[in-house]
């Protein structure tokens, strides 16, 4: 055959050679069909092939169109022979190895092609030629391949390909699967109308197999899929958009089921092989879209197929320390920035399944008409609280697709989408999606938080809309809500989170007009106490500074920081919104810098005068904003003036020690120590003029009693966060009475910042002490042991700014108690086990005797006072106690040792002393004290440890101070 | 039932001083912004853009010398300011210039707010107080000509101007003045002659305040004191007294009717802004906001009456906007 010339193949093709071809051809599949042998096989379908295609005989090449044409119609007789056979063939047992079924394949459609080509049907004339009478025996057996021939040919190898493609495609050996695309290729490119009715199989196949396992298979399947849709088959063929759309829809009609059965593996190729159509489709995914069942089909089986698994309950378990200030915070968020949070599906667990579903999103919106698909998943997300998640997560999707960001596709859209249109489309489901029915749900039941709950949302809802349809779908106020439904709303939140993320990154810097309505929300998340939601809030956040082009979260927040005080400002008339504009405000201190006082300063105000109103029932959430923003201010203006202020303590402690140690003494320190005499001595009687400010030592004149002065001191303008800590004092004040202890507690929390802050103005801080002093006394006195320990610090704390103005309270107001209470703890300690150590009691002790001596120090103590504690700590000195009140005793009495070394030396020696001490002449009376000649006992070795102490700080001091 | 009054829509801040004067401009087509001019006590007009919410432009030129009185002229181009510096300047705001293109030198200390009527296509009056205490002085923009000088017969007793009102009735008839006086009395002259048509004892406390509406030919007017005056204006050019509102507190800082005529708002020195009917002055919403005396009401232009707006600038240095009615 390879050998033989133009025209004796020609001859050979000719009608009246028919029925010898004919016998050549069956014999042939008979052998390939029935022969044992691999070999013989393989020849037989080479020679069939060689017989009927004129094989790849380069010589042949000139066969003219003509003359091809009338090859197809002398073969359109052998057509369903040879189909049938070869089908046989390529479905007959797997141990015929797999060049066999390829080179059936590969034979079945060139077969096919030939025969069935577009063009050669085309030139078919409509009625029978006239055979010559001499052949007409023959020319009956040649077929006439018009319209009906063709129909119901076509028919017929619809059956047979799809039994081709159903075996083939899960065939495993990946040759035949690509022999299988290249099949439908040709048969794709080739056939268009003729085999109209395949294509639903044909191209079921191509799409499944576009996710091979195979490299090779998928590449050039992606080759054809990327050729049809280059060629615009589909574009211009309506018959082959109504076959795609109708595949897509009896998809979608069988995706539910096919997602609760088949296993993940199924689940993928099913959802590819949607994503293949609605890419196939491309721009005519518009047709399918306007079919109101083929959308409502789709969009229901996404509605399903989406289902989140809500039953996990540490959702909502996973909380945040509710006030903890964290400066590191905003440093962290950049490393979880964009990553989104990982979602738990019902219905598949992998992760490629949901990114499947991501593209099938995308590429609908990257086609699909926006405005239509948003308003239908709009209507979905509104429609029931069941779709809300899955239809927001579609959304999401969308939006990203019609931005054409992340979109895999066959080919560019006709237009692409207008910023006008996006933003249009973004600005109506972020309103949506921040709209207070659908943005405040209920995602705890804190026992702190129900009582605002309850009865803030019948309040929200009559207040703002009033007769409203969407009030019947506020979050219920019943506080029997499930974890589920918790669990449901705190996904839902996350999902419209990272909706504004994507919308950011889809609009870039044009997101910053939408910020106005933006930001508010999300910093309002952000500062939520479900840490899923924060999380996620502080990545959006991330994300919004990246899209509209900000350095960090702090920018942002500095620059937009109008409009976030505008929403809080609003939000914080209704009580109901009150505890989300305190959050805002939270955050935006946490996240921000000194820069943002001035902006701030008004609301803060804001906030100031809304707590004055609801002292009873709002309490613990605005104590929590003004924890954080005294928090930002200590931490803004805090260390630089108090490290200042602490070295100079330091070194004016220094000097102090120094002058009582030196031994000689100098006739200006007896003026100083004159000067000061007389100046404490005004004190004491009452007179506070100037006594916290520092410089006053300097400047005797000042000490003297002058009440105007005072007054003028207290007008000069505070700087502006002084004014601040100053006005929040003021309510802590009222509030450190509160019925509440956990108010309580934070109060005192607060007061110790606000002293910090305050703590640079002397003038300001000593009356604010005055005032708060009876309250204090009072948690100091009676009061929970916790509040106690908190009070305490605060006393401390108090105690190192005022020095000692607080003195003669003390002493007066809180020593005796606390010197009794030491006292009698004592006895219990003494006798305690190990398990004590964890008791409040203990830590109660400790940490009075830790601050105990600072604070003697600090408030420069009288005698009489400081032997009441030198002798209530004595009892701790008993080697009975817990090591940590011996360590915390000893520390007393170092800064004991430090106010007076003197009487502490007699204080301790009349306990125990070690060394007799003789009179150096004997004209003095014998040196006698009573510790002498003791018995060792329990508190020998901590004195022993301290008078050594005590030695070695007066030689020391000795040293460094030589004798002139 | 009447449903609670609203919050603000959104509330501007950062002007850092009290807010005395406001003008919107917002008549622009799509692409343009929608402008609201505020001036404050500390000399400065803002340029609010009411997309962002955010200055656009600040303007110096009244010696940090307290702005009281803002005007566009047609467009948002052009800019009238009053200022305590006693000058009124034009600003030229075109393709974002800030430049005073000119200026007029009032020579007045009072704070008497101006007036400005436009009486045809690029003519306009401007009636202004003079520098002698009781005159008014009307002057024809651009070219600054003085048209006349409006002087009490003496002896009138009728003290400084405190408000102006130009109107002009149907089309074609002769621009008056309608000018409220410290002693209470609301004047209304005639500017062709010079003469005062009519005389009216509103109040007995300076009017701080009035708006006139051409239309009923009825007006209304503020004082310092707790009482709201309407009057009216017959066929004899005489004033007559209508009726009064009493108010709960007293002092009213500005009083606007809004452009379509319905309503009014009123500034009061109680902190809140009042909205009223004003076809029978039915009281229909106090707006409660602001932390200290209102300064300054106005409505805005827009084309659509669903965008329309009300804006109030108060001494706690705060601008609060507020969509109210829009649908009525």
């Amino acid at each position: 055959m390879r050998s033989a010339q133009r025209d004796a193949v020609a001859a050979l093709y000719r009608p009246s050679c028919l029925p010898l071809l004919g016998f050549a051809v069956s014999l042939l599949l008979g052998l390939a069909e029935r022969e044992r042998a691999k070999q013989i096989k393989l020849s037989a379908l080479e020679c069939l092939r060689v017989l009927l295609l004129q094989g790849e005989c380069q010589e042949h090449r000139w066969l003219r169109e003509e003359q091809a044409q009338r090859c197809g119609d002398l073969f359109a007789s052998f057509l369903p022979g040879v189909s049938l056979a070869l089908s046989r063939i390529i479905a007959g047992d797997v141990k015929q190895g797999h060049g066999v079924t390829v080179s059936a394949i590969r034979l079945f459609y060139q077969v096919v092609v030939s025969v069935m080509a577009d063009e050669q049907l085309a030139r078919v004339p409509k009625q029978k030629e006239k055979p010559p009478v001499e052949q007409s025996r023959i020319t009956e057996l040649i077929v006439h391949r018009g319209p009906e021939w063709s129909k119901s040919t076509s028919e017929k190898l619809s059956l047979l390909l799809r039994k081709i493609v159903e075996l083939s495609s899960v065939h495993s050996h990946w040759r035949v699967r690509l022999e299988l695309v290249e099949l439908v290729h040709h048969l794709l490119s080739n056939c268009r109308l003729s085999l109209v009715d395949s294509f639903t199989h044909l191209l079921k196949a191509l799409v499944g197999l576009v996710n091979d396992e195979n490299s090779e298979v998928q590449s050039r399947c992606n080759e054809v899929l990327q050729g049809i849709a280059e060629q615009q088959v589909i574009a211009q063929n309506r018959a082959l958009a109504d076959v795609l759309s109708e595949n897509l829809h009896s998809l979608a009609t069988a995706l539910p089921r096919l997602m609760n059965s088949q296993d993940d593996a199924g689940k993928f190729s099913t959802l590819s092989l949607l994503l293949g159509y609605l890419k196939l489709l491309g721009p005519k995914i518009n047709i399918v879209l306007n079919s109101v069942s083929h959308l409502h089909r789709l969009s229901k089986a996404l509605m399903q197929v989406l289902e989140l698994d809500v039953t996990d309950v540490k959702i909502v378990e996973d909380r945040h320390c509710v006030g903890g200030y964290d400066p590191s915070g905003s440093v962290q968020h950049g490393v979880q920035k964009g990553r989104s949070q990982r979602k738990y599906f019902r219905f598949f667990t992998e992760e490629k399944i949901f990114q499947l579903l991501q593209q099938v999103c995308r590429v609908l919106g990257y086609y699909g008409n926006i405005y239509l698909l948003v308003d239908h998943f709009m209507g979905l997300y509104c429609e029931s609280a069941v779709y809300r998640k899955q239809a927001a997560m579609v959304l999401n999707e969308l939006i990203v697709g019609a931005a054409g960001v992340g979109v895999d596709v066959l080919q560019e859209r006709e237009v692409s989408l207008s910023m006008d249109d996006l933003k249009g489309s973004v600005t109506s489901i972020l309103e949506e999606y921040t709209d207070q029915t659908n943005w405040y749900l209920v995602t705890s039941i804190d026992t702190e938080e129900i009582s605002h709950e309850q009865l803030s949302v019948p309040r929200s809802g009559l207040a703002a809309l009033p007769g409203a349809a969407c009030s019947s779908i506020l979050p219920s106020p019943d506080p029997h809500v499930t974890t589920r439904t918790m669990n449901s709303n705190v996904w839902q939140l996350c999902i419209q989170l990272e909706g504004v993320s994507c919308f950011a990154a889809v609009l870039g810097r044009e997101f910053r007009l939408l910020l106005l309505s933006a930001l508010y929300p999300v910093l309002e998340k952000a500062g939520d106490k479900t840490l899923l939601i924060s999380e996620t809030a502080q990545g959006t956040l991330v994300d919004i500074c990246e899209a509209c082009g900000y350095d960090s979260v702090q920018s942002l927040i500095n620059e937009n920081s109008d409009y976030l005080v505008n929403g809080i400002s609003l939000n914080l008339r209704q009580v109901a919104h009150q505890p989300h504009a305190a959050q805002v405000l939270s955050t935006m201190l946490r996240h921000s810098d000194a820069s943002l006082l001035p902006l701030v300063e008004d609301v803060i105000q804001d906030v100031l005068s809304a707590l004055d109103l609801s002292y009873s029932d709002q309490a613990s959430t605005f104590l929590g904003v003004l924890h954080s923003l005294m928090a930002a201010l200590v931490q803004w203006f805090g260390p630089s003036c108090s490290k200042e202020h602490q070295q100079r303590q330091a070194a004016e402690g220094q000097s102090r020690t120094l002058s009582q140690t030196q031994q000689e003494i100098t006739s200006q320190e007896m003026e100083r120590f004159f000067l000061d005499y007389v100046k404490q001595k005004q004190i004491a009687e009452g007179n506070l003029s100037d006594s916290g400010d520092e410089e006053a030592d300097e400047v005797p004149s000042l000490a003297k009693p002058e009440p105007s002065n005072s007054d003028a001191e207290g007008e000069t303008p505070l700087p502006s966060h002084a004014q601040l800590a100053k006005d929040v004092m003021e309510r802590c004040i009222h509030l450190l009475s509160d019925r509440n202890l956990r108010v309580r507690l934070k109060v005192l929390d607060v007061l110790e910042l606000c002293v910090t802050v305050l703590h640079p103005h002397g003038n300001h801080l000593l009356p604010m002490a005055h005032r708060v002093w009876p309250a204090l006394v009072t948690r100091l006195i009676s009061d929970d042991p916790l509040a106690v320990l908190r009070a305490f610090k605060v006393l401390c704390t108090l105690a190192q700014k005022c020095g000692d103005f607080l003195r003669q309270r003390f002493s007066k107001d809180v020593l005796p108690k606390m010197t009794s209470s030491l006292l009698s703890q004592a006895a219990a300690s003494a006798r305690a086990g190990p398990v004590y150590n964890h008791t409040l009691a203990f830590k109660l002790q400790l940490a009075v005797l830790q601050g105990l001596g600072s604070l003697c120090e600090k408030l420069d103590m009288g005698e009489s006072d400081l032997n009441k504690v030198a002798d209530a700590c004595l009892v701790y000195l008993s080697a009975k106690q817990p090591m940590k009140l011996q360590e915390a005793a000893q520390s007393v009495f170092r800064h004991l040792m430090r106010v007076d070394p003197d009487s502490t030396w007699l204080f301790l020696t009349e306990v125990c002393c070690p060394h007799p001490y003789k009179a150096p002449h004997t004209s003095l009376h014998p040196v006698k004290l009573r510790g002498m000649g003791r018995q060792r006992d329990e508190f020998t070795d901590n004195i022993l440890l301290l008078l050594e102490e005590l030695q070695q700080q007066e030689r020391a001091g000795a040293q460094r101070a030589p004798p002139p | 039932m009447a449903q609670p009054p609203p919050d603000p829509r959104f509330v501007l801040r950062g002007t850092g001083a009290a807010v005395h004067a406001l003008r919107f401009s917002c008549g622009g087509e799509e692409p343009a912004v929608p402008i609201l001019f505020s001036g404050s006590e500390n000399g400065f007009i803002h340029v609010w853009n009411l997309k962002t919410h955010r200055v656009d432009a600040t303007l110096d030129g009244h010696g940090r010398k307290s702005v009281y009185w803002l005007e566009t002229m047609d467009s948002k181009d052009r800019l009238l300011s009053q200022g305590r510096d006693q000058r009124i300047c034009l600003w030229d705001l075109a393709e974002g210039r800030t430049a005073v293109m000119d200026s007029v030198f009032t020579e007045n200390v009072g704070f008497c707010r101006s007036s400005l009527l436009k009486v045809a296509q690029g003519r306009w009056l401007m009636a202004m107080a003079a520098k002698t205490l009781e005159e008014v002085q009307v002057l024809e923009l651009p070219s600054k000509t003085s048209v006349c000088t409006l002087k009490p017969e003496m002896g009138a007793k009728l003290g400084m101007p405190m408000c102006l009102k130009l109107w002009q009735g149907s089309c074609g008839s002769q621009p008056s003045l309608l000018a409220g006086y410290e002693d209470g009395s609301v004047l209304l002259w005639n500017l062709s002659t010079g003469k005062v048509l009519s005389q009216l004892i509103c109040h007995q406390e300076p009017v701080m305040s009035l708006d006139f509406d051409s239309e009923r030919a009825k007006g209304i007017s503020g004082s310092s004191e707790k009482v709201l005056s309407i009057w009216s204006l017959n066929e004899q050019q005489n004033l007559q007294a209508q009726k009064t509102h009493r108010l709960v507190n007293a002092g009213i800082s500005d009083i606007t009717i809004r452009p379509d005529k319905k309503i009014l708002a009123t500034a009061g020195w109680d902190h809140r802004i009042r909205i009223f009917g004003w076809k029978k002055l039915k009281p229909l919403a106090v707006l409660d906001y602001h932390t200290a005396t209102v300064h300054s009401v106005s409505f805005s232009d827009h084309k659509s009456p669903s965008d329309r707006l009300l804006a109030a600038g108060a001494k706690d240095h705060r601008i609060s906007i507020w969509s109210i009615y829009t649908q009525t």
